[in-house]
């Protein structure tokens, strides 16, 4: 059975767009990078030979960058620039693990909501609301505030909980668009199982846009858990984070800036190339441009 | 309250007072910031008030501490002082009279006298009335018959009248410090007129005192300013001031920042901020030393810990020097006794080698008493602005020792009490500011099964350190008493039951206007404070 033709056509149109768009290599580079980082941050922390973002000296408190300790030393007298290699990992877990949660919460909703329509349609557009009503900020909170050992696991969760409702929305226009095309219809008319029609022929067809928002969301997400780090209601020491770092730095801004520049400068980066890959990838795909 | 285990600020706690003197800097007196006419008006912030009746509080001492005078105080060379007692003296440390000053009054005309005392002592000691600060007359007799739901007696035994003027107390137990708990920080101590029981509520919010400032205005709300202006009639040593402003603040770093503003005069800084407050202060941070240290205590039902060795290893792997650089910038003072420095007697050094950094002889300590496997957790309560250096000891453990040590915080201090009772730590913080300046108020309190801090030391208690401790309470002289406390730190340290981290230090924020900046115990002595 071949590819339904339209489909293909944009997914190529589009791909050959992006390569030729910095918008899309820049920030595409800048994340594999991060990845790389997040996957194997022992090797990038050790690129100035002091990589063990543990080893704290305190009579190097606040010192700012020195040769082998290009950011300097925090108020512990640890590495910043191994902490802050090191922080990539967690920021970039918990965008990812978040966004995984709420991602497959959103497709399983909003798939039997868009597809099934009815009473299950109905329920699942009301849930959906109530989860809106909520300030996923404030929704937060409340919930980390209530668990006693914040992980990335647990920190991911939660905000994995909380995020899938935007997407569930969209995953349910797009399946409902794409349920009564004729493809589907026509492989309706020939038997086959729900099952198969849906993950064959409907999501296939129905999750770019999706895909697209959950890229802009890991940006969101990794703001969000640092939001919630500075606070004191997400990830805490042991653990390492930009947030962390953050809220560390911000108490010392007069005498070591150092200490909150780079963090900083590491979160913006990154949440600024997530969402322009996701720009750029909205931008590719975007229909109207592909008239 | 005894509180001990409250964070960092020192506006809570009092002891005697020490007259330290520091001068403010700035050459040109500036314009007052409260912008009334009254120069010698200043306004200082506080915590948040709940109570001003001195029996009756928890946070209440900086202004409660100039509405009243104790019967003793300590002068800055520690000496014991007599203030509205005239003298207390004893023969054999059980039965001691107490004769005061003739011609005092409250704010009210009323005279002070052995009945104001007897009363009020009387009131705060019955259990059915349930006031705070009962516990400081526990070593009165008759103290025991008065608890409970339903006691037969409404009054001490042990007190009686002699005249007007003159009365004794009978202890339990013979106590030469008995001196030194008649001064300031036991705000229980102190006399109430007699209207004060016609009306406690009235009380509360317009207490009639016999210190050197009366209520200007009720205090009405725990938001609202305490307004005290200077008693006319006051027989001791007159204030400079003319009124002072108590304003209560919920956050410190406000309260600072109005400092910083010209908007205030004094307010108390949290040691962590000292470097931030160096800088942008100068001359103007005040550092007082307080009769408050800082430990860390053990879980007593975690076997990891129960070699002494272990606990002593703890110890030799902590750099206070290191601690008190970069997280207080030096404002603090390395523990080398159980006791902080400036209390009188404090046998310095009397910890040894094992409050000294050694961290290879604490491995090779650790090591000998068979080393130490899982998680170490370090217990401290979150939002006391303690996070960096818990922070810090868990680094230093973590590194010195090899092992895997973390810092966790309590959400508050319920849970932090919460988690010590239910044994989900393996180290917890521990401090005691002692109300008075004698180590019988530190010891008593943290290293015997009665005290108030016990339970932060572990439950720590031995029968040779008691006996000790009731040896060194009975001693004749002061000079014989530090002698047998020293043997008692001494007796205590055999058993490491505890970490001795710092003694503490107060930061005070003064606008330019202060120029002496007297301590009562870490504490502003505000009835002495003087302005340029």
């Amino acid at each position: 059975m071949a590819r339904p033709a339209p489909a293909q056509r944009t997914r190529r149109s589009g791909g050959q767009r992006l390569r030729r768009d910095w918008t899309f290599v820049g920030p595409a580079v800048l994340i594999g990078l991060l990845l790389v980082v997040a996957l194997v941050p022992g090797f990038f922390a050790g690129l100035f030979g002091h990589g063990d973002p543990r080893v704290c000296d305190l009579y190097s408190s606040q010192l700012g960058p020195s040769a082998g300790h290009p950011f300097g030393f925090d108020l512990q007298g640890c590495d910043v620039w191994a902490n802050v290699i090191y922080g990539t990992q967690s920021s970039i877990a918990v965008g990812l693990m978040a966004t995984a949660i709420s991602g497959v919460i959103a497709v399983v909703l909003g798939t039997l909501a868009g597809f099934n329509g009815g009473w299950a349609d109905w329920l699942i557009s009301r849930l959906t609301e109530v989860f809106l009503g909520f300030p996923f900020l404030l929704a937060a909170i409340v919930v980390l505030n209530s668990i006693g050992q914040r992980t990335v696991f647990t920190v991911a969760a939660v905000l994995g909980l909380f995020g899938w409702p935007t997407m569930a929305r969209l995953v349910r226009a797009s399946v409902r668009q794409v349920r009564s095309l004729d493809y589907v219809l026509a492989a309706r008319t020939m038997g086959l199982g729900v099952w198969r029609i849906v993950t064959r022929y409907v999501l296939a067809n129905g999750l770019t846009p999706v895909l697209i928002l959950a890229t802009i969301s890991i940006g969101t997400v990794i703001v969000a858990e640092s939001s919630l780090t500075y606070l004191g209601v997400g990830l805490a020491p042991p653990a390492i984070s930009w947030g962390l770092q953050i809220a560390d730095g911000s108490r010392y801004f007069q005498t070591a800036p150092h200490m909150i520049v780079f963090p900083s400068l590491f979160l913006s980066l990154t949440v600024l190339s997530i969402i322009m890959l996701g720009e750029a990838l909205r931008a590719a795909f975007d229909p109207k441009r592909l008239q | 309250m005894k509180l001990s285990i409250r964070a960092g600020l020192g506006v809570a706690l009092a002891a005697a007072l020490s007259l330290g003197l520091t001068a403010c800097g700035g050459d040109s007196p500036s314009d007052d910031p409260t912008g009334g006419a009254d120069s010698a008006s200043i306004v200082v912030a506080t915590e948040t008030i709940d109570h001003l009746t001195p029996g009756n509080h928890y946070s209440a001492y900086i202004a409660i501490l100039s509405l009243f005078t104790p019967l003793t105080s300590l002068t800055q060379d520690e000496q014991l002082e007599y203030q509205q007692a005239e003298s207390v003296t004893s023969d054999d440390g059980i039965t001691w009279t107490i004769k005061l000053r003739s011609g005092w009054t409250f704010h009210n005309g009323e005279p002070v006298t052995s009945d104001s005392y007897i009363d009020s002592w009387n009131y705060l000691a019955y259990g059915p009335n349930a006031w705070v600060n009962s516990g400081q007359l526990r070593g009165v007799v008759g103290f025991d018959e008065m608890q409970g739901d339903n006691p037969t007696t409404k009054t001490l035994s042990g007190l009686n009248k002699v005249d007007d003027l003159t009365f004794t107390v009978q202890l339990k137990t013979a106590d030469r410090q008995f001196p030194f708990q008649l001064s300031d920080g036991q705000t229980g101590l102190y006399p109430l007129p007699k209207a004060a029981f016609e009306d406690l509520e009235a009380y509360d919010q317009f207490p009639i005192g016999n210190g050197p400032f009366q209520m200007a205005t009720a205090w009405t709300s725990d938001s609202s300013d305490i307004v005290v202006k200077a008693y006319p009639d006051y027989k001791g040593t007159k204030p400079a001031l003319e009124q002072i402003t108590f304003r209560p603040y919920q956050d410190t770093n406000t309260a600072y920042t109005d400092v910083l503003a010209g908007n205030i005069d004094v307010a108390a800084v949290a040691s962590g901020k000292n470097a931030i407050a160096q800088q942008e202060l100068g001359d103007r941070l005040h550092t007082l030393d307080a009769p408050g240290v800082d430990l860390l205590g053990f879980n007593p039902n975690d076997p990891r810990f129960a070699d002494v060795r272990v606990r002593q290893a703890f110890s030799m792997a902590i750099d206070r020097a290191a601690i008190n650089q970069a997280i207080f910038s030096n404002s603090q003072i390395p523990a080398t006794s159980l006791t902080s420095s400036s209390m009188p007697g404090d046998p310095a050094g009397v910890c040894g080698r094992y409050c000294e950094f050694d961290p290879a002889g604490a491995k090779a300590l650790l090591a000998e008493a068979g080393g130490l496997t899982g998680q170490v957790v370090l217990l401290y309560v979150g939002g006391w602005g303690q996070e960096d250096l818990f922070q810090a000891y868990a680094n230093q453990l973590r590194q010195n020792l090899e092992l895997d040590v973390v810092a966790t915080p309590a959400t508050d201090f319920a849970e932090f009490q919460e988690r010590l009772q239910s044994g989900d730590y393996a180290l917890n913080r521990a401090r005691w500011g002692a109300l008075y300046p004698s180590q019988q108020d530190t010891l008593h309190s943290l290293y015997t099964a009665a005290g108030d801090g016990n339970f932060a030391a572990g439950g720590y208690h031995n029968d040779e350190v008691d006996a000790l401790l009731a040896q060194a309470d009975a001693a004749d002289t002061i000079e014989a008493s530090f002698a047998i406390y020293r043997q008692v730190q001494e007796r205590i340290l055999a058993d490491f039951p505890v970490i001795p981290t710092f003694g503490n230090r107060y930061l005070w924020a003064c606008s330019e206007r202060i120029d002496q900046v007297p301590s009562a115990a870490g504490t502003v002595y505000f009835a002495r404070l003087t302005l340029k």
